[in-house]
């Protein structure tokens, strides 16, 4: 059972890219700008000079797709992250993707600190991980309204015996259904990674005050488990980038996706009139009018 | 074994052993004092009915403290003493959410403990606020003011507690007139004084408070059951102690919004009570009885900061034992030199001693930039016209602060930086910055500390901009206040005893009890052993009469130090604080020390890192020595202090016995009938002398001098791993323990580099020739060989049994001594050892050198 708990819970935080389904939707390569950046960590531009000398024009944010994040090392990623705002606090279901930290050799970082032979052994293993999470978290559903949000976990025979017996919500998206799984409380709060405005917080640790919460399997991600928190940031109307946080050290990057809000939301955000639900900082944007 | 499951392995052993040097965010419980009854009002706030003026409690007093003041120095006090620029966010949610400390500010502020809040926490009660429901108060019940005070400006504050729209009484500042002699972008251009942001008064001085737009009253009842407590907000969540909850309160859940924002200003631990004019009773002063610059001896700051964290945690018991008045200001800005300073006092700065012809690269205000210069040295804040700064090396005069030096590009610029450690403009210009103590890979980001940018901070933080637009107004008040002026022994006891009391009577009165002609042979004394670093006169010292008024600015001539940095090897003192690195190039305040900092002789014979400026400690000012005990950076020479007497079964007692054996091996806690007792806090005029006589025996009598070494007090416990609950019983799937044993020396916790630790640890096993050549950078080769090897067996035996990990490095310490060498910021223990100046003087000179002392 404890296997299966921790096979559980390695799926939590660590389903890995692919998504093709995501990626196809998309082709072209935005043309982002960053900073110049070395190895090491104080080589590493701030992120108030990114911005400054890097704005990201809204017709670029246009054109980032679930594969383009997907290609970028962590560097590329955090100053993109950077640059952008929370946006609105979603609502409704979005496809998820996820994006392990690279290395500037375009690897898996764990597998670059390893190096040589054993590292690319470690790189394909995590690749191997990659594909064995993908099969089964599909993505979150926010409920904008109770400021909650769950995960969408693959309906499977094999995990029935460690969630246990009992009804558990369902959610059927495009014609595919999955189990609601490791609820988390929505709100505005820091970024562990960029102080300089507020992200989106979906936070695991008082999961258990969530209607609905079953203990197996959703202590996991709460405080008696893995303490998970994560955060997202608004590339526009539909397309978020999340960092996933285990007790605040950073673990993984993950996208999330809807196609439905991206297109219902376009016109107004390539206009400007997307507004941020939290605190957007004092550092003028100048994203709107480059 | 595999190297990923090497690696996997370390990754887990990771967060235990950063978890010595952090906390788990989610597990934080205090030690919760005894809840007195709140009286409850059933109805919501009434806000509309609590006008100033039928109420007894007012600004009023604080702007009788404005008397005589120039408009500038009267700029300067009001924004001393309520400014937070900006803070309160940092306080409210980005200090708990990404430092990951817990602050429980309605424990340490709640109203109805106000009576005792001195002596707990040290803090100093604003005279215009009352408790709701007492006499005269305009607020009848705790649900008016969501449990706290009622002070001046809440009639208006209540109103916007869940709404947005407050104007904040900064907004009406009243500046003073610019300089004329600045640029006229400068003069017209000023910053938004909205942008100082003083909300209204807590109830403790400095201690400032916010509506919060998004508070929600219904969310509030659901967790509190009222508005006028926040009893379910800071509530454990289980008194159950096999239940990983009972370490956990509600306060960690980050969805809760509080009626408040806090914020902090320079007041809050600046202020206390004026020596020579004490307050009968500490719990309630009047303004006549308070000081904006004595410095607070008693406040408890790092207890303050970390309030809501479980007394077992890593955090409380590494950082809640600085002493009363002390702060270890690179807490926050961590460099993992665990070390606390006391809050100086800011008197007779007019007549510090400065130094001329340092190298000072700052920025300079400007009417324009040369064309095509870039904006990392020459800027123009938009929309302002002419008002530019220009960044550039220049030869200046400085002052230099800070207990090694560190601040030395100008007193403006020092000042300046003082908003920032009290949490301004954190989000942002200096948060990213930050070491992020659990982030183990040496490419990420928050490794390690990158420099803050002023010129970047300016453009970005109004509130950077508000205050620097204003730092003339705070250095005048510096300068010229009253409150800044020495208040010498003679003129505390004619105030206490109402009747004249001359030099004369003074001098009568302390020969009468340290022998006849003490104070004048004290003098001599003085000259002979003490004035070559305290006195900022030139020799010979002879001539010199130490009590001379300055004829342009009134005060006393000399400073009674020289300010001159002097190697901590000479000085002998516990030297962490001197090993600071915080303003070396590359860390976080490098932009705030200037190039003879940099550039400052490495001193000799200090095990530990020491360059780049470090290791020294300035000569300080012995102005007012009679009010200022406890002695030397960190108020360790002299009895121990405490509020409530050191009674540890009383919950609302925060003092810690440091007194230990060093006898015995590992320099273990004294035995209890040998601690000497705490003595409680006095700021009597009488109690302070008792105080100060009681020190300096223990200063000049360093053999007799009882060791002290904060220790860790209770077992510090993680359990690393995953907890199942069946409604019955918790049970860990996977994971260990670590235990950090109670009577372990708090300082090595804290000092020890677990990254560069757990990097070579790595390296021993992936790559042990790179690593023995890094040792040999630092060590001689034979010991970088023997404690590469070390390295493998230490990752071996963690890896065989990882509960085992505090004491496999400890093993490894006895055996290889270099460990500590290599990845301790600082090996000191003993916190009162050292300035043994004066030690083979005669009974009677040091007798004659208290009473003279005494006198200055």
């Amino acid at each position: 059972m404890n296997a299966r708990i921790l096979l559980l819970a390695a799926l939590l935080i660590a389903p890995v890219s692919g998504c093709e389904k995501i990626s196809d939707l998309f082709g072209g390569k935005p043309d982002i700008a960053f900073a110049p950046y070395g190895d090491d960590y104080a080589s590493k531009p701030d992120f108030a000079q990114v911005e400054y000398e890097h704005p990201i024009p809204l017709k670029k944010l246009v054109k980032i797709t679930p594969k383009y994040l997907a290609g970028l090392n962590q560097e590329e990623l955090d100053q993109l992250y950077a640059r952008l705002g929370s946006g609105p606090m979603p609502d409704g279901p979005f496809d998820g993707e996820i994006v392990f930290p690279r290395g500037s050799s375009g690897k898996l970082r764990a597998a670059e600190i390893i190096g040589g032979l054993k590292g690319l052994g470690v790189n394909f293993k995590g690749k191997m991980l990659e594909t064995a999470g993908e099969a089964l978290w599909k993505g979150k559903v926010f409920y904008r309204n109770e400021k909650v949000l769950r995960n969408r976990i693959e309906d499977l025979a094999v995990l029935r015996p460690v969630i246990g017996p009992g009804e558990i919500g369902k959610i059927d998206v495009d014609g595919k259904d999955a189990w609601l799984l490791f609820p988390a409380k929505l709100y505005c709060g820091q970024s562990l990674i960029d102080s300089r405005r507020e992200s989106i917080i979906i936070d695991y640790a008082f999961t258990d005050e969530i209607h609905g919460y079953r203990e197996k399997p959703d202590f996991l991600a709460g405080r008696r488990g893995l303490k998970v928190r994560d955060e997202i940031r608004m590339v526009r109307p539909g397309l978020y980038l999340g960092r996933a946080y285990m007790d605040h050290a950073f673990i993984l990057n993950f996208v999330l996706y809807s196609k439905d809000i991206d297109k219902a939301g376009r016109a107004e955000f390539e206009t400007g009139q997307i507004k941020d639900d939290c605190w957007s900082g004092t550092q003028k944007r100048v994203l709107a009018q480059r | 074994m595999k190297t990923s499951t090497w690696l996997g392995f370390f990754s887990i052993a990771s967060l235990a052993v950063l978890a010595w040097f952090t906390h788990q965010p989610d597990a934080a419980f205090a030690t919760v004092p005894p809840t007195p009854v709140l009286v409850q009002s059933a109805t919501s706030p009434a806000t509309d009915a609590l006008p100033d003026a039928a109420s007894p409690y007012s600004d009023a007093g604080f702007h009788e403290g404005e008397a005589g003041l120039s408009p500038s120095a009267r700029a300067g006090r009001e924004i001393w003493f309520k400014a937070t620029a900006g803070n309160a966010r940092f306080h409210t949610y980005t200090f708990q959410q990404r430092i990951t400390a817990l602050i429980d500010w309605f424990g340490v502020l709640r109203s109805d403990a106000r009576d005792t809040r001195f002596k707990t926490w040290g803090l100093i009660n604003d005279p215009g606020c009352c408790k709701p429901g007492s006499d005269g108060c305009p607020a009848k019940s705790y649900a008016e003011t969501y449990g706290f005070d009622w002070c001046p400006g809440d009639q208006e504050l209540l109103k916007f507690v869940g709404k947005p729209g407050y104007r904040d009484p900064a907004c009406d500042f009243e500046d003073a007139s610019v300089n004329a002699n600045d640029p006229e972008g400068h003069q017209k251009g000023r910053e938004d004084s909205c942008n100082l942001a003083f909300g209204t008064s807590t109830g403790a001085l400095g201690f400032r408070k916010f509506p919060n737009p998004r508070f929600d009253p219904a969310a509030w009842k659901q967790v509190n059951g009222n508005l006028g407590t926040w009893e379910g907000y800071n509530r454990k969540l289980s008194n159950d102690p096999a239940r990983a909850d009972a370490k956990v309160r509600k306060l960690a859940d980050a969805s809760i919004e509080p009626p408040f924002l806090i914020g902090t200003a320079c007041a809050s631990c600046h202020v206390a009570f004026n020596p020579a004019k004490p307050p009968l009773d500490p719990e309630h002063p009047k303004w006549e009885n308070l000081s904006g610059l004595v410095g607070n001896q008693y406040i408890r700051v790092s207890e303050v900061l970390i309030s809501g964290m479980p007394h077992d945690d890593l955090l409380w018991q590494i950082f809640s034992h600085a002493r009363p008045g002390t702060s270890d200001t690179s807490a926050i800005p961590n460099d993992q030199v665990n070390n606390a300073g006391t809050i100086n006092a800011l008197i007779n700065t007019a007549q510090r001693p400065v130094f001329a012809n340092e190298k000072v690269n700052r920025w300079r205000k400007a009417a324009a930039c040369p064309t095509g210069a870039k904006e990392s040295t020459c800027w123009c804040e938009p929309g302002k016209p002419g008002k530019c700064w220009e960044k550039s090396l220049k030869t200046e005069t400085v002052h230099h602060i800070l207990k090694g030096g560190g601040d030395s590009i100008g007193a403006l610029g020092a000042i300046q930086r003082v908003y920032f450690n009290i949490g301004s403009c954190s989000e942002q210009c200096w948060v990213n910055h930050l070491t992020d103590l659990r982030q183990l890979d040496p490419q990420a980001r928050n490794f390690g500390q990158t420099p803050f940018d002023i010129g970047q901070c300016r453009r970005d933080c109004p509130n950077f901009r508000a205050i620097e637009d204003r730092l003339p107004n705070l250095l005048d008040f510096f300068l010229t206040a009253p409150e800044g002026q020495a208040k010498d022994l003679v003129e505390a006891r004619a105030n206490q005893k109402q009747t004249p009391y001359v030099q004369t009577d003074l001098v009568r009165d302390l020969e009468s009890n340290f022998g006849k002609d003490a104070v004048s042979r004290g003098q001599q004394v003085f000259v002979a052993n003490c004035a070559r670093c305290h006195s900022s006169g030139k020799p010979p010292f002879e001539t010199v009469d130490f009590r001379a008024i300055d004829s342009k600015s009134g005060l006393r001539a000399d400073w009674l130090g020289n300010d001159v940095p002097t190697p901590v090897t000479e000085v002998g003192t516990y030297r962490c604080r001197s090993l600071h690195s915080n303003h070396l190039r590359g860390h976080v305040w490098e932009q705030f020390a200037d190039e003879d900092y940099h550039a400052r002789k490495t001193v000799s014979g200090i095990l530990e890192p020491h360059d780049g400026g470090r290791g020294y400690y300035r000569n300080v000012s012995l102005v007012n020595l009679w009010a200022h005990a406890p002695f030397l950076h960190n108020n360790a020479v002299g009895p121990e202090l405490c509020g409530w007497g050191g009674d540890k079964t009383n919950a609302y007692e925060l003092y810690r016995s440091s007194y230990v054996d060093t006898s015995q091996p590992g320099n273990p806690p004294l035995a209890k009938d040998r601690q000497p007792a705490c003595w409680k806090y006095d700021p009597s005029v009488d109690g302070r002398f008792k105080l100060y006589v009681a020190s300096m025996q223990d200063l000049l009598n360093p053999s007799k001098r009882i060791p002290k070494a904060t220790k860790v007090d209770e077992d510090i416990v993680l359990d690393i791993g995953p907890r199942i609950f069946d409604g019955q019983e918790e049970k860990r799937l996977v994971g260990f323990t670590v235990r950090v044993p109670a009577g372990a020396t708090a300082g090595n916790v804290g000092n020890f580099r677990h990254k560069d630790f757990i990097v070579d640890l790595v390296r021993a096993k992936l790559k042990p020739a790179e690593l023995e050549v890094r040792l040999a950078t630092v060590l001689p080769a034979a010991e970088a060989q023997k404690l590469a090897a070390e390295m493998q067996a230490i990752g071996k035996a963690i890896v065989s049994d990882p509960n085992r990990l505090v004491d496999v490095v400890k093993e490894a310490r006895a055996r290889t001594p270099a460990l500590w060498q290599v990845y301790a910021s600082c090996s000191a223990e003993i916190e009162n050892d050292g300035h043994r100046f004066g030690e083979d003087l005669s009974d009677a000179d040091k007798n004659a050198l208290i009473a003279f002392l005494a006198t200055l």
